[in-house]
């Protein structure tokens, strides 16, 4: 029991960052390797709006303006300008993003490695005497509620519908009077929401610190093994990631933990490289 | 009569490495103050520079890879990790000498090359870049292994002597300024041959438009797994030269921050030009000392270890975005913008390709 409910944890973890990584992917065919980076920075963001653990409310607000105000500085100010451009360039420019970011940790914060202990008290006994604290129910909650959302979002909203028309063909959609710009930032600040609720829940359950911006490639991997443009495929990964991290950590070796989701995802793209839940045709594949 | 800009009129000169009569002078010029150079500036100046040397060389290794054959790797740390690694097996466990060590790495890197290389001819883009963060990780996990099994300590490395040539130890900024500056002047030879030769012209093919260049009876598969092996033997060189240099090997140090320095050496420094990949080490190499050089006019109470560090980190990740976003071509293309404008002078001209759409 114990064990399902710690990789459950694991898994929204995972899914939160995938799902953003896949949402970018669809909406802006950008993979983007910033996505840990994003997470720890808002799960920082997080813990210092809650002015140290005193208000759940101000951090949650904090962690919206946050999302807004990096989405969109992120899509206007530097993706917009690489639309059209290969899609290695947009790549490397999120590397470039992470780093920036990750030195934000260091300048801002001090490299202060820090557990964000909002909400801590358990709120589930199990038997054996482990327990759930009210964080960990609420990330089950909150990424339930996050993907039943989005999938509402994205079929009965009228935005909903121009987004998928941006993912489909951006051009096209342009021509019929979708805002493109606006479309491709919010799925930016979606996808950064994501991301730093994610950061979030990491904080709570282990620290945020500079190493921990590694979830990222994690999503990543998750993102990819599930398939890069299927939000089904998105929580598949998560918990076969999330599953298979857990158990080598506990039964092979520790040192492994970063390692394992790459192994993983050297069989899936030798097996199955489009992903479990992906379309064939969307590969770049020679 | 000099020839304008950019326009070629043969086949044959597209192959010239000299294309103005003055680059022969200025070429002199550099070298020579480049050899007079430890004689006048100080040691911890030449130490700066053996390390932007060392960097040269991996540089020109992943220039190789992904600026002329367009194969994006994050795996290149992983390579100096081998090199390195490598180094200190052959020293450890044979006693190997440094003549032996050298073309050993280079070896081990090319057979490691081959294996990273592979997934490149199913995957392109993204899913090539991925699979070579995987193989990064899976080598960085053997190496920690390794270092766990064998070092003085889980955490304190291993290591190695000064390398020596008979009689004779390299030891010290200056004997091995001269010792880089020959191996990156040999390179440097190397890679511009390699260019501007078959290999180079495939690899260029293959960038621009891989089906047409298979299409031109350019063999993919050969193409780029020559080009994984010639970057991966040169990077893991460098990894091997920069062992021996600091005399201490430990894993910490090869990570994934590492791997995207040298991609933004080549970034800097602009995709596609061997000039550039020089340009670029140099420049990402002395740009934290530089910033740390700025951070003594600083008021003390703002100097914090961390601030430190995370604006010499946060600096490159900007040049990465910054020169991306406005100046894709790199120093490269402003070192040739300087050219043409002065030997248009008084005039003005516009060369086609840097007019912006």
């Amino acid at each position: 029991m114990e064990v399902a409910a710690t990789v459950v944890i694991l898994t929204c973890t995972y899914a939160l960052l995938a799902a953003g990584v896949v949402i970018l992917y669809k909406a802006a065919r950008v993979v983007n390797f910033a996505h840990g980076e994003l997470a720890i920075v808002g799960g920082y963001v997080f813990y210092s709006a809650s002015l140290g653990g005193e208000s759940l409310w101000l951090a949650v607000v904090g962690a919206i303006c946050f999302s807004v105000i990096m989405g969109v500085m992120i899509y206007m100010s530097m993706l917009r300008r690489l639309l059209g451009e290969p899609l290695h360039v947009a790549i490397l420019v999120t590397i470039g993003i992470g780093i920036v970011l990750k030195s934000a940790i260091l300048v801002i914060w001090r490299a202060e490695r820090l557990t964000i202990d909002i909400g801590v008290a358990p709120a589930i006994r199990f038997a054996g005497g482990a327990s759930l604290s009210y964080m960990d129910v609420a990330s089950i909650a909150v990424t339930v509620l996050f993907f039943v959302a989005l999938y509402f979002f994205l079929t009965f909203t009228r935005m909903g519908v121009q987004f998928r028309g941006t993912a489909e063909n951006a051009l096209l959609a342009s021509q019929r009077g979708v805002n493109v710009n606006f479309v491709l930032s919010l799925a930016w600040v979606m996808a950064v929401f994501a991301a730093s609720l994610s950061g979030t829940f990491f904080g709570s359950r282990a620290f945020l610190s500079t190493e921990s911006v590694t979830i990222g490639l994690a999503g990543l991997v998750a993102a990819l093994v599930g398939g890069l443009d299927s939000l089904r495929g998105a929580i598949m990964g998560a918990l076969i990631v999330a599953g298979a991290q857990y158990l080598t950590v506990r039964l092979v070796d520790p040192v492994l933990s970063e390692t394992v989701p790459f192994l993983l995802l050297l069989v899936v793209m030798s097996v199955r490289p489009w992903g479990l839940f992906g379309t064939l045709e969307e590969l770049d594949r020679v | 009569m000099q020839k304008p800009y950019s326009l070629r009129t043969s086949y044959l000169e597209s192959n010239e490495v000299f294309r103005r009569p003055y680059q022969k002078v200025l070429l002199a010029l550099l070298l020579g103050f480049a050899l007079l150079l430890p004689a006048l500036a100080s040691t911890y100046f030449v130490h700066l520079l053996d390390l932007c040397l060392l960097s040269s060389i991996g540089a020109l290794g992943l220039m190789l890879l992904t600026g002329y054959c367009g194969q994006i790797s994050l795996g290149h740390a992983a390579f100096l990790a081998v090199g390195a690694y490598s180094t200190v097996i052959l020293n450890a466990h044979l006693g190997a000498a440094f003549v032996i060590v050298l073309p050993a790495a280079a070896v081990f890197g090319g057979l490691l090359g081959l294996i990273v290389g592979l997934p490149s001819l199913r995957f392109r883009g993204v899913y090539l870049a991925i699979s070579t963060l995987a193989m990064h990780y899976a080598i960085i996990f053997l190496a920690t292994k390794y270092q766990a099994e064998f070092g003085a300590s889980a955490t304190a490395g291993m290591t190695i002597p000064d390398p020596s040539f008979g009689l004779f130890v390299l030891s010290g900024d200056r004997p091995w300024y001269y010792f880089l500056l020959a191996v990156v002047s040999l390179t440097t030879i190397g890679c511009i041959n390699l260019v501007r030769t078959r290999p180079g012209r495939a690899w260029m093919a293959i960038r621009d438009r891989d089906i047409a260049a298979q299409a031109l009876g350019v063999n993919l598969a050969r193409y780029k797994l020559l080009a994984f092996v010639t970057s991966s033997m040169l990077t893991s060189v460098s990894g091997s030269l920069l062992a021996y240099f600091t005399n201490v090997v430990t894993v910490e140090k090869y990570t994934l921050d590492l791997a995207i320095v040298y991609l933004a050496m080549i970034i800097v420094g602009g995709m596609g030009s061997i000039l550039g990949a020089l340009l670029g080490a140099f420049f990402i190499t002395l740009l934290p000392f530089a910033i740390d050089a700025l951070f003594g006019y600083l008021p003390r109470t703002w100097r914090f270890g961390s601030t430190l560090f995370g604006v010499q980190a946060g600096a490159v990740g900007i040049c990465i975005i910054v020169f991306l976003l406005f100046e894709p071509k790199g120093l490269a293309e402003i070192w040739i913008r300087l050219q043409t404008y002065f030997e248009r002078w008084p005039f003005r001209y516009r060369p086609l390709d840097t007019v912006r759409r």
